[in-house]
């Protein structure tokens, strides 16, 4: 049974901006739906009408069908607990301060009475493991307990579909495959349909089974998901955010069209889970499809690994490794030179006096004008090493050197001054003035705050920039201008130190990269050393590579 | 009889309520006493934590409001000196005596109250009677902490920006304020997410919510409900009957000791001394069944 | 409770029983009853005027915005009250019941005390505070028209608000220290009081001077932007 229907769907916001244009789509019940499109695109606007308490002000028309019935016949009991709505931000969807509480919120405002709010909340509670953190307060959890808790106390009002807006865009890594995951396992199970939009669609395509792509408020495709994938592979403004094994899969089988048709003749009856369309059935989305594809290519072409790859990269447009260019040749040689921008020399740090150490003996150089990344996993101390960079935790034993100098012979505000500059996680903390180039900067969408951030800590003139998670929320577009904004500083001589989760952005930009584990610096080395070494902290493209293209 | 703590909050409220308003309005010294010797044994076994800085202060509130009484109060007729034709009077140096010690218990009293009656506890009393405010109070307490940590990271950034240019009181009060200036905006506007998740999960779509609590009322509560009420019940009728009546003026007389007073006294030592029981009981079944430390 | 069908008379009403006749129904207590009984028969009666307000609260309507922005401005001043010396409780108070209106004027001020008080200690004196602040936001919110145009009212108001706080709170102080309610007492209690008293007024009057614009354009933006 259809679950949702929309039919030429128009939506003009009341400033007059035409935000959506003749959507059409439909999702059957047990299926997952995955949306994407850049930032600004439409998606979240599109999301929003389909929940009719969000609904943003401005002119609609056209039709939207919840199980068969108009949106609007809804009574006000259906439409809030047919249909749920998780947001972006873990921590501000939160309304009450116990997590029972919230669990409970959703059934309070039905007015359901105490005993049945008391199964459904302990019920739900005990479906996602949450019994341990059951009577905490919410404030005390991690982002990605919160984004699960979002989820459950959403779905404990029990609905039929679910609608996602970026649930993971602020999460790290492992909380949001585990958040993917969950999903998953909700819609296989529950049959519960899913709508979700994102950002990084790595392990979301997979997951899904149908896939709608909208650019500025059009439809550029819509159907089962290895069909879509095929056709926006070779879109413009949807390639790169495609999953790394359709990548390569186009970059070596060229024509995705020519070879599909080929090979679906001659099938070896791998990489297929029968649901897809003959012919789009060998696209593969996930790192192991990718890697039996990979393998079978190999085996079928019988050419040299080496050939595979050489002709992978010369198609691929920023293929990892080799994207490393004389001008960052240039950079390791000024590196070189004596004088290190910022060293850590067995820095050991914690925040209270018997608390665990945060950093225990981290000792790592960054040389003038390089960009070094610092990786690891949540809790392993990256921030507090930034911050610790920034001079705004003081470690207790060890040193830090900022151009040589000592950081605790910077006095008073001369650290700041032209020399050591912070974006942070959260980049909102950077606004302090209502009005940014006359516009109100909570006007801009968050990856427009991030670049704006970024030129308001620039105003400082920095030697030494610093940068905490910068590509959290970030489209493949605006990592993009981020990347080739952070390659200029570089080149200017701006020494750059980034503290990520994210592998790929890691692995196109940076010239070192350094793991840190438990408070200390695991291994350093030039990012395509670094992330070929790897095993599970790497790119989707070493994952699929490893071992087939790559002797490691 | 289990850990006072376990009781439902309902409960748990009209006996601080109840005990707090008897040491209040008894005017009765011996009443006070028992008073003022229970609370001291139950802040030292259920707050210790900062109980030396809160003596100290109780200590000076004590002073003063035994000091207030004889200079304002002149009635009385043991005139100990006097000052600016004024009399102090032994019967009024008494009467601020008790009631400072009496202010002294209460306060003592409301600190154990504020141990024990956590804001979760608080809130299911106030949501059972008004859901909505109930639920402004759990998103204010919700925010608090939100607000306390974004504070800290604004100051932070704005540090690394050169916000406290100079380390002066001036550049610093103003660096405090555009931090709650960035504080505001950064509440008000984001807070429109959270309203959005409230009305996404059918705020307002009823006019009577519930208001869901994981107290229970159990059958010990009752129990409990039912003795406190006789009790303090018995109490209010002496104190109606002015059967617990103490004058201290003209002259101070003894506390009433007639078998209704003694009763009351026994009755108010068993309440107020309830706490501090049940603790010890527990410490002693906690030791037979997990054995010594 | 009686149905009145002029909804302007109701308003009057609403806003006459509780903070005209409850403060005289205290005054006729603390003659009427003897020994400390006054004492507890205003904190009755300010605990009733507190309940009766919220009932009104309960039956009406709230946006879930309305909602989160009272919660914020309530933050707000629960975080303010940590300021060492001067405290913006009063004052962001008023903004919010000039912005937003009486009835959240109240709201911000009554819940600041209870949240507030979890971390500076609840007790009787927990519904005073409850009262006076309310009290402050409503009044802030009745006014806010004239308030909002004229700066020089605006700081006056914040100033007998410092005033209007310290004296309800010393009618609580000498009812409850005292045997009596003697107008030397409750008198010397002012003076004693008279420091802090003008402390709360010019503090009052300082974080006006500084917040009410910026707050103020803060909230109108907001109120514009989401339709409240």
């Amino acid at each position: 049974m259809e679950i949702i229907r929309v039919e030429d769907l128009n939506f003009k916001y009341a400033d007059g901006k035409q935000a959506l244009k003749n959507i059409n789509f439909s999702l059957e019940e047990g299926e997952m739906l995955c949306l994407c499109g850049p930032t600004g695109s439409g998606k979240s606007t599109l999301l929003r009408l389909l929940k009719r308490e969000l609904s943003p002000r401005g002119e609609k028309s056209g039709n939207i069908f919840i199980s068969g019935r108009r949106q609007d016949d809804l009574s006000d009991r259906e439409a809030a607990t047919d249909v749920g709505f998780v947001f972006q931000r873990p921590d501000m969807q939160i309304v009450t301060d116990k997590v029972w509480h919230e669990l409970a919120f959703g059934l309070e405002n039905l007015g359901v009475g105490q005993d049945e709010i008391r199964r459904r909340v302990c019920e739900i509670a005990g479906y996602f493991g949450m019994e341990s953190w059951f009577e905490r307060s919410t404030d005390s959890l991690s982002g990605g307990q919160k984004q699960l808790l979002n989820l459950a106390s959403v779905m404990v009002m029990q609905p039929k579909l679910l609608i996602l807006d970026e649930p993971v865009s602020q999460l790290d890594p492992i909380a949001a495959s585990d958040f993917i995951a969950t999903i998953g396992k909700l819609c296989r199970e529950f049959g519960i349909s899913i709508i979700a939009a994102e950002q990084r669609l790595e392990e979301l395509i997979p997951a899904s089974d149908k896939l709608l792509a909208i650019s500025d408020g059009e439809i550029a495709a819509f159907g089962e998901t290895r069909e879509c994938v095929g056709t926006l592979i070779s879109n413009e403004i949807f390639s790169s955010s495609m999953p790394a094994s359709a990548k390569i899969y186009m970059n070596l089988t060229g024509s995705y069209k020519e070879e599909s048709t080929e090979r679906g003749k001659e099938r070896t009856g791998a990489a297929s889970d029968g649901s897809a369309t003959a012919g789009f059935a060998e696209l593969p989305l996930s790192v192991g499809e990718g890697r039996r594809f990979l393998s079978e290519y190999i085996k079928k072409h019988e050419c040299a690994p080496e050939v595979v790859k050489a002709v992978d990269f010369a198609k691929a447009p920023e293929a990892p490794e080799d994207a490393k260019t004389s001008e960052h040749m240039k950079r390791s040689e000024l590196a070189k030179t004596p004088e290190d921008a910022l060293e850590f020399r067995e820095v050991y740090l914690k925040y209270e006096r018997n608390g665990r150490d945060i950093l225990r003996a981290l000792s790592f150089k960054v040389g003038k004008g390089e960009i070094f990344c610092i990786l690891g996993g949540n809790g392993a101390g990256k921030s507090t090493a930034v911050c610790a960079a920034a001079g705004l935790f003081k470690p207790y034993s060890g040193k830090i050197k900022v151009f040589g100098k000592d950081i605790r012979d910077y006095r008073g505000q001369e650290l700041y001054r032209s020399c050591v500059a912070m974006l942070p996680q959260d980049v909102q903390t950077v606004f302090v003035s209502d009005d940014y180039n006359g516009r109100h900067p909570y006007d801009l969408s968050g990856g427009e705050q991030q670049l704006a951030a970024l030129e308001i800590v620039l105003k400082t003139e920095p030697k030494l920039l610093l940068l905490d998670e910068p590509t959290k929320g970030l489209d493949a577009g605006l990592a993009q201008s981020l990347r080739k904004r952070l390659k200029e500083l570089a080149a200017g001589g701006v020494t750059i130190v980034i503290v990520s989760h994210d592998v790929e952005f890691a692995a196109s930009t940076a010239d070192r990269c350094a793991f840190l584990f438990n408070g200390e610096v695991v291994s350093v080395s030039d990012a395509g050393e670094f992330f070929t070494g790897n095993y599970f902290y790497t790119t989707a493209y070493n994952r699929i590579t490893r071992g087939i293209l790559k002797k490691f | 009889m289990k850990p006072i703590e376990k009781y439902n909050p309902a409960v748990l409220f009209l006996y601080f309520l109840l005990l707090a308003s008897i040491a209040m309005f008894a005017t009765n010294p011996v009443m006070v006493g028992i008073a003022f010797a229970a609370m001291n044994l139950t802040a030292v076994s259920y707050t210790r934590d900062g109980l030396g800085r809160a003596y100290l202060f109780f200590f000076v509130i004590f002073i003063l409001t035994s000091l207030a009484n004889p200079i304002f109060s002149h009635n009385g007729v043991t005139v100990l000196l006097v000052v600016n034709d004024n009399p102090i009077t032994l019967e009024a140096v008494l009467y601020g005596v008790m009631t400072g010690i009496m202010i002294l218990s209460v306060l003592l009293l409301f600190r154990v109250f504020g141990t024990l009656m956590t804001s979760d506890r608080l809130l299911y009393i106030f949501g059972r009677a008004f859901p909505k405010l109930g639920l402004l109070l759990s998103m204010t307490l919700r925010f608090v902490p939100l607000f306390g940590r974004q504070r800290r990271k604004i100051e932070n950034t704005q540090r690394t920006l050169g916000l406290y240019k100079n380390e002066n009181a001036i550049d610093n009060i103003k660096g405090k304020l555009s931090v709650l200036s960035a504080m505001t905006t950064w509440g008000l506007e984001n807070g429109i997410v959270t309203a959005d998740s409230m009305s996404a999960r059918g705020y307002g779509i009823k006019r009577t919510r519930t208001s869901f609590s994981m107290f229970r009322f159990e059958r010990s509560d009752a129990v409990m409900l039912t003795l406190i009420i006789i009790s303090c019940g018995f109490i209010f009728l002496g104190i109606a009957m002015d059967r617990l009546k103490t004058d201290f003026y003209p002259r101070m007389q003894l506390p009433p000791f007639s078998l209704y007073a003694i009763m009351c006294y026994v009755i108010y030592a068993g309440l107020a001394f309830l706490p501090l029981a049940a603790k010890i009981r527990d410490r002693i079944i906690q030791r037979k069944v997990f054995g010594q430390e | 409770m009686v149905v009145i069908g002029n909804s302007a008379i109701r308003k009057i009403l609403r806003i006459l029983i509780p903070f005209f006749a409850v403060p005289a129904a205290v005054l006729a207590g603390v003659y009427v009853f003897e020994d400390k009984m006054y004492a507890y028969v205003s904190l009755l009666i300010t605990i009733l005027s507190v309940v009766l307000f919220i009932s009104g609260f309960e039956r009406r309507e709230t946006g879930s915005r309305r909602m989160v922005i009272v919660v914020v401005m309530t933050v707000l001043a629960v975080v303010g009250r940590f300021i060492p010396v001067i405290k913006p409780v009063a004052a962001i108070t008023v903004i919010a019941g000039v912005y937003l209106g009486g009835e959240s004027g109240f709201l911000v001020g009554a819940i600041t005390a209870v949240i507030s008080n979890f971390f500076w200690g609840q007790g009787p004196w927990t519904p005073f505070q409850m009262f006076s602040w309310g009290l402050i936001g409503l009044g802030a919110g009745i006014f806010g028209k004239y308030l909002k145009k004229n700066k020089p009212l605006l700081y006056a108001y914040g100033a007998i608000s410092g005033v209007l706080f310290s004296v309800i709170m010393d009618v609580w102080t000498v009812l409850w220290n005292n045997e009596d309610f003697s107008y030397d007492a409750y008198l010397a209690a002012i003076a004693s009081a008279a420091p802090m008293t003008v402390l709360y007024a010019i503090s009052n009057i300082i974080f006006l001077i500084l917040c009410f614009d910026t707050i103020g354009k803060k909230l109108d933006r907001i109120k514009t932007v989401y339709g409240i």
